[in-house]
């Protein structure tokens, strides 16, 4: 593998919750990277701080300590609109439970990331396409979540994740919802989208899932070790 | 992006019809109290006024009350017409008085007056002709019968030729007036016979005048010419104020159009109260929504929606729907407005474009300022707790 830029830069990052009074440190001076087209799984068990790390990775939240640099770009102190502005533009997010809106078809789920970013009807129809045939889901456009299955669901998902060319797409538990069958298709999925250059985070507490992934970091107590 | 956001509004509001509808019903009373008060005040003004109009809006009626032993005299009524801003001026004197024709009598008012009154008044005639000076000046017995008059004493208006005496004197009928059917005269029993003002002032035995009917030159000049006759009445009556009094016609309509404003604005008014309520009625169900669909707000804000995006988004959704109700309520007052006019008959009451142009824009002031609290409420909430949210 030649030499890569890394996507995510992560150091001594620190996140502190108080609850009932008490701290709570969900993660303690984690440390990590993920070069371009890398496959990288994070696994933990509950109560580890990885849905805090995906958070931080994802811009949802920020950090309270310790430097982040995603794609080339310092994450720090950025206002909500700018956080929002880099979730739309360089994130992809796949949830465990799908987090489709309900009352829209499949395209127009797959459409809605491409609208905040400004793009006109016809670049977005196109690029929804392209993504729904991506994850082959061409000749479902036009139905609602609740006419697919959970794997369809599921690939719909994905296609909105991918519709952006996002610069790594972040997946927390994709197929914790699903069977074993549905999620070893997704997982397929998820190698053939890797298989074209795509840089993917994988969230589980799987561990058949997470060794499916080119390199995993294992996270306990909020702190971030490297698994080799 | 704009046009994405009335998109998704309108399919937001689409999807649950009965309880979008039930939102907007708010709002739909409240336009509809709005425009249907505001229309009928208006068309009621619109009609009253055309009657004081048609009554002489460019009137001036001037009562001798004391004439301090210096009455004014029949010539003295061409010194009035003489002056710059009048363009004519009558005298009239008034009494009542027995009229018989064969065996029909009835008590009618008798006006001496000059041919001027005529034009003064706007009068009309079906038959014949009006008083001429030469009658004044001759005192002919001559007499013009109203309309009413001449049906209850003939039983025909076909009457120009016929003779009638009145308080004992006998006339010659040389008029009769056209038939009036505005409302001033249906107040009115109008029962009068027009006659020279010499002929009345001796009936009377008053010869001198005490009142004079005087039209302006401009028909905007009214004030003017108030002003005018009041000077030379002032002078002829030695600065005495209180010898004479001078009417405007003109004042009248000012005073009803004042009157009339302030109705408008208190029935305006109440009916705004209601749509505020209307407007609450929307905060009420968009802060319902809000919390409802924190799990699509959520999603929204992880794909890359921000803060403005959110807060538009609800924010037009509350427009549309106070616009939508102000649409509905339009079309309401509209159907209410034709079927007043079809029940009230000679008036027709009509929406004004000013009027739904306050209702459109008094809508929007609501829907923008009532959604404003559930939209921000909506931008503010944290994408990670909005996306756990299970509703």
């Amino acid at each position: 593998m030649q030499q890569q830029t890394p996507v995510i830069v992560m150091k001594e990052i620190t996140k502190t919750y108080y609850v009932g009074g008490e701290e709570v440190k969900a993660l303690d001076r984690a440390t990590m990277s993920v070069d371009e087209g890398e496959f990288v799984s994070v696994i933990g068990p509950s109560g580890s701080g990885k849905s805090t790390l995906m958070n931080i990775i994802g811009c949802l939240d920020m950090a309270d300590s310790g430097e982040y640099v995603l794609d080339g770009q310092d994450i720090r102190r950025y206002s909500e609109k700018q956080l929002a502005r880099i979730r739309n533009r360089k994130i992809g997010f796949v949830f465990q439970n799908f987090n489709l809106l309900s009352k829209m078809t499949a395209e127009g789920n797959v459409e809605l990331p491409l609208i905040y970013q400004g793009v006109s009807l016809g670049e977005r129809k196109e690029r929804v396409r392209l993504a729904l045939e991506r994850v082959g889901l061409a000749d479902r456009s036009g139905h609602k979540p609740t006419e697919l299955s959970g794997g369809q669901q599921q690939r719909v998902a994905v296609a909105r994740a991918l519709v952006t060319n996002p610069a790594i797409l972040l997946a927390d538990e994709p197929t914790g919802n699903l069977d074993s069958k549905t999620g070893a298709d997704i997982m397929r999925l998820f190698h053939e989208i890797h298989g074209a250059g795509n840089t993917i985070v994988l969230i589980t507490h799987d561990e058949s899932i997470a060794g499916q992934a080119q390199r995993c970091i294992r996270i306990m107590d909020g702190r971030v070790e490297e698994a080799e | 992006m704009l046009v994405q956001n009335f998109k998704m509004a309108l399919s937001a509001i689409t999807s649950s019809k009965m309880r979008s509808f039930l939102t907007m019903l708010g709002i739909i009373i409240g336009v509809t109290a709005l425009v249907v008060m505001v229309s009928l005040v208006n068309g009621a003004t619109g009609a009253v006024t055309s009657e004081i109009t048609a009554l002489g809006n460019d009137m001036i009626v001037v009562s001798v009350m004391d004439d301090q032993g210096r009455p004014l005299r029949l010539a003295e009524v061409g010194d009035i017409k003489a002056l710059e801003a009048v363009d004519q001026a009558a005298p009239l004197g008034s009494m009542s008085a027995t009229a018989k024709h064969a065996y029909q009598d009835e008590v009618v008012t008798v006006n001496g007056t000059s041919a001027a009154y005529y034009d003064i008044q706007g009068l009309e005639l079906a038959d014949g002709r009006f008083i001429k000076s030469t009658d004044v000046d001759n005192s002919s017995y001559v007499a013009v019968l109203s309309n009413k008059a001449a049906t209850e004493l003939f039983d025909s208006a076909d009457v120009v030729g016929e003779t009638l005496t009145i308080g004992g004197r006998s006339f010659r009928i040389v008029g009769v007036l056209a038939e009036d059917d505005s409302l001033m005269s249906a107040m009115m029993s109008d029962m009068s016979v027009y006659v020279p003002f010499s002929v009345e002032a001796s009936m009377a035995d008053q010869p001198y005048v005490t009142a004079v009917y005087a039209s302006a030159a401009d028909p905007n000049g009214t004030d003017a010419a108030e002003e005018a006759v009041s000077g030379f009445l002032l002078q002829r009556f030695r600065q005495n104020e209180d010898a004479f009094s001078v009417i405007n016609m003109s004042s009248i309509t000012d005073a009803m159009s004042s009157v009339t404003g302030t109705l408008t604005l208190l029935l305006g008014g109440i009916a705004a109260i209601s749509l505020l309520v209307g407007g609450v009625g929307i905060m009420n169900i968009m802060l319902v929504s809000v919390t409802e669909r924190t799990k699509e707000i959520g999603i929204r804000k992880a794909i890359g929606a921000g803060r403005g995006s959110i807060m538009m988004q609800f924010l037009i959704e509350a427009l549309m729907l106070s616009l939508f109700g102000c649409i509905f309520g339009l079309l309401l007052s509209w159907g209410i407005l034709e079927i007043v006019t079809a029940i009230a008959g000679s008036i027709s009451f009509s929406m004004s474009v000013s009027t739904m142009a306050l209702a459109v824009g008094f809508s929007s002031a609501i829907g923008l300022i009532f959604g404003l609290y559930p939209a921000d409420k909506a931008a503010k909430k944290h994408p990670i707790e909005a996306l756990r949210y299970d509703g």
